[in-house]
């Protein structure tokens, strides 16, 4: 049998299931918080911090990420403060210009309101979200791909770099990778890459996505009901 | 040694050890930690062994060659009972005279006595070195009674008494009262009450419970983990064991860097004796009691010092910190409630539980008791490991026990705590080391590291500095811990470059404040540390640096340049002879003269000359 906690997200009054993290109950009653490495199904690790949230106890907020959080009854988050939207907008930007050639990335910027980055550009082809390793190790139990290196040269490789028969092609890693989809006007070359902030593109794969996201209004909010299944009305 | 099987056959054990320990009148007491191994104990102390067979004196002289004594930049050092007679720089020459002499004639060795750096007199004593007289060592103090491989020289001292009353007389509530009373806060750099930590897992559901032991100290320049576990590691274990009484674990880890060879084996030879002597294992003292150590060595990552970064390496995982919504009190190694303490607090427990909480919290001040051991380093007369009760002013520590600055440059900051430290100038010298103050300050005790850096250091180069380290470190899971230090390493170095701009600096703050709110775990979270208070206490230099592309210090190698004052130059020749680069042309006895395109800023001239003729500007 489920058992439910109350979880008050930005005001609403949220019955949830026990052991579900507040990132997926705010998705499921429409309250969007932009989110990169967390994919429904597979364990999350808390890797790309997008998904952060204050969690407000006893007068004192603390910023966690929704996506290791487990929901508790009479927990209380705010997904939208002044404050959270600062950090979010920061860390999006750190990815953006790490990764500017993905349409994806891009994409979650643009929602966290970056209309200009102020670091260099560096057009790497991964952003270490770690979807594709935990597809592989989750749910093929393949894994065939995994993280090597610390810090700066953390990267993804197969085992030893030479054990390919481990992949069983199910290319579950190309779709949820983020970074296969190039911006609208084609690949970035190096050195001339920029935020072109224009489009709205896919993060998930693409049935779960609804045609547009009439409901939000880019870079505030994120009320978007990406997820379809909007079951509160804030 | 016979298993003990009861409390009455440990005390029994003692007295007879202490007879024995009788039988010698003389003691001579080596350094053998890894301070004093690196300038060459190990020969001296095989040559006195030689000396004392040789001059038959084996039979009335004991050796004992022990831990850390915390002055490592002496060593070789060597201590004579009774007389309590200091030697420094030993060398295996000096074998013969010192037995010969000291300890067959006691006369005193004037040369290889201590010279006040300061004062510029001989000491006889150890305990009349200003070095010494200024610390409060309750922990270092214990290194040089006993030889860390010797379970009998801990027993022999009083080892294990605590754990005897822990058994006959108290319950696991008393404990952790004691424990909560004593104000006891973790040493290895977050500053949390033991108490409380040990109260929340002794109330965690489940019957399978762990103790850890965090001995990966992987700060630059700091050691007290390491001397603590290398000196006295049954200290340490029998820490452990109490913490594993009072919460009801059943097995606990001694998780210590492969770095530290030295510790490893005293580690693991100390875990060996006490299983043997029933110390450990099932049934321990005849009590119900059961519980066994097991020492696990860590790969060389500094990311492992993290809580759940290390209990992910101990599961055989890679070690990458998780999130800690749920504490590892509850929620810890293999998902179960674990306490995970570093070296020092453990081996502060023993003295707590057997003098009493009160006679620990009458040291320190009100949030802070006790002692704290300080790695002191950089540019001051006296380094080494430093022992002062909490509320000890930082002034105290640099001036009476550093003995303030080396070659006459005055002391501009001390950077505390590591990279997750920051860096405090010399006007702040008067705060007090204390958990709360110093995190006020915007800097941190941390682990203990204490570097004093003089007018010679850049503090943008120090920030550096750091960065690069927490860059390499960090395990790269999350965005603003691998790509925060990254940009902030990029904007830095922009700036000792010479291509920064004031833009530059508000992002820079705007960065660290992001970094340090938003990583996953506290690597992450203390990495921008160095930078905001260096940003705090120094912004000027960073305006320097950036406005009129000048390095104050002279460290910045781009935004510098060496010339040759011609009034000052002799045309000796030295730097000419020296430069690799042959970038310093001139006639003998005519000033010299520095070519700047050639010079490569290495800095070799600026040590060879003999007439301060060199300027960097």
């Amino acid at each position: 049998m489920l058992h439910y906690v109350t979880v008050n997200i930005d005001g609403a009054i949220i019955k949830a299931p026990k052991g579900s993290s507040v990132l997926e109950v705010a998705i499921e009653y429409g309250i969007c918080i932009p989110h990169l490495c967390h994919v429904p199904g597979l364990s999350d690790i808390g890797a790309c911090r997008l998904c952060i949230v204050e969690r407000v106890t006893n007068g004192r907020s603390q910023v966690t990420t929704s996506c290791t959080l487990k929901v508790q009854e009479g927990m209380v988050i705010r997904t939208n403060t002044d404050r959270i939207k600062r950090l979010r907008h920061n860390i999006a930007e750190l990815l953006v210009a790490e990764a500017p050639n993905s349409r994806a990335i891009q994409d979650i910027a643009v929602r966290c309101g970056v209309k200009k980055v102020r670091y260099p550009f560096r057009n790497s082809n991964c952003v270490l979200c770690g979807r594709c390793v935990r597809a592989c190790a989750e749910i093929w139990h393949a894994n065939a791909l995994g993280f090597v290196g610390r810090g700066k040269n953390r990267h993804v490789e197969r085992p030893l770099n030479m054990r390919e028969e481990f992949c069983k092609q199910c290319d579950y890693c190309i779709q949820l990778c983020p970074m296969t989809i190039p911006p609208c006007d084609g690949p970035m070359k190096p050195g001339e890459e920029y935020l072109c902030g224009k489009c709205e593109s896919q993060l998930m794969i693409t049935e779960e996505v609804p045609d547009s996201c009439a409901w939000c209004r880019l870079g505030e909010g994120f009320n978007c009901g990406r997820y379809a299944g909007l079951k509160a009305v804030r | 040694m016979q298993k003990l099987a009861t409390r009455e056959d440990l005390e029994t054990t003692r007295r007879q050890l202490l007879l024995d320990r009788k039988k010698t009148d003389k003691t001579i007491i080596i350094c053998g930690g890894t301070g004093c191994k690196a300038s060459r104990s190990q020969d001296v102390i095989d040559a006195i062994n030689q000396e004392l067979l040789m001059q038959e004196m084996d039979a009335t002289v004991n050796l004992r060659v022990t831990g850390c004594h915390g002055f490592c930049e002496q060593g070789p050092i060597m201590v004579i009972e009774p007389g309590n007679i200091f030697y420094c720089h030993v060398t295996p020459d000096d074998a013969h005279d010192i037995v010969s002499r000291t300890l067959r004639d006691g006369e005193i060795i004037e040369k290889l006595l201590y010279t006040d750096p300061v004062t510029g007199e001989k000491i006889r004593t150890e305990s009349e070195i200003p070095f010494y007289t200024a610390q409060d060592r309750q922990l270092l103090s214990r290194n040089r009674e006993i030889n860390p491989c010797s379970i009998d020289d801990y027993i022999a001292v009083g080892g294990y008494m605590a754990l005897v009353k822990v058994i006959d007389s108290l319950s696991p509530e008393e404990i952790i009262h004691e424990i909560k009373v004593s104000g006891l806060r973790g040493r290895g750099g977050g500053g949390f009450p033991t108490g409380r930590k040990w109260a929340e897992c002794y109330e965690a559901p489940g019957d399978e419970k762990y103790v850890i032991c965090n001995a990966d100290e992987g700060d630059p320049g700091a050691y007290m983990d390491r001397c603590v576990l290398e000196g006295n590691p049954y200290l340490v274990i029998e820490g452990m064991t109490i913490g594993a009484y009072a919460v009801g674990a059943k097995k606990g880890y001694i998780y210590v860097r492969n770095e530290y060879p030295l510790a490893v084996k005293h580690a693991r030879l100390a875990v060996q004796q006490a299983r043997k002597t029933g110390l450990l294992g099932e049934d321990i003292l005849g009590s119900s009691f059961s519980f066994d150590v097991e020492v696990a060595r860590g790969g060389g990552a500094f990311v492992c010092g993290e809580s759940t970064a290390l209990m992910a390496s101990l599961e055989g995982k890679v070690g990458e910190p998780r999130p800690k919504d749920v504490h590892t009190v509850v929620d810890g190694l293999w998902h179960k409630p674990t306490i995970l303490n570093n070296v020092e607090t453990w081996a502060n427990v023993p003295a707590i539980i057997l003098n009493g909480a009160d006679s620990f919290a009458s040291k320190g001040t009100k949030g802070s008791k006790g002692t704290k051991i300080l790695a002191l380093t950089g540019r001051i007369k006296n380094t080494g490991l430093v022992e002062v009760a909490m509320g000890t002013p930082i002034r105290t520590v640099v001036f009476d026990i550093g003995g303030g600055a080396i070659n006459g440059k005055a002391i501009k900051a001390v950077q505390t705590g590591g990279p997750s430290g920051g860096c405090l100038p010399v006007d702040k010298f008067d705060l007090p080391v204390d958990f709360d103050v110093l995190y006020e300050a915007g800097s941190m005790v941390g682990s203990g590291g204490m570097v004093v850096m003089d007018e010679s250091s850049c503090m943008v180069d120090v920030a550096k500095y750091f960065l690069t380290f927490l860059q390499d470190e960090s395990c790269g899971m999350c965005v603003p811990c691998r790509l925060g230090i990254d940009r902030m390493l990029e904007i830095i170095t922009d700036i000792t470059e010479g291509r920064g701009t004031m833009e530059q600096i508000d992002l820079l703050e705007d960065l660290a404040d992001t970094v340090t709110q938003t990583s996953l775990c506290g690597l992450g979270k203390t990495a921008a540390n160095p930078v905001l208070s260096t940003l705090r206490y120094f912004r000027e230099e960073y305006e320097t640096h950036i406005n009129d592309k000048k390095c104050p210090a002279g460290v910045c190698k781009a935004l510098i340049e060496y010339s040759i004052d011609p009034e000052k130059c002799t045309g000796c020749g030295r730097c000419k002879q020296a430069c690799i680069h042959d970038a310093i042309s001139g006639e003998k006895k005519e000033p010299h003269v520095i070519s700047p395109e050639l010079c490569q800023k290495c800095g070799i001239c600026l040590s060879e000359c003999k007439h301060e003729a060199i300027q960097v500007k």
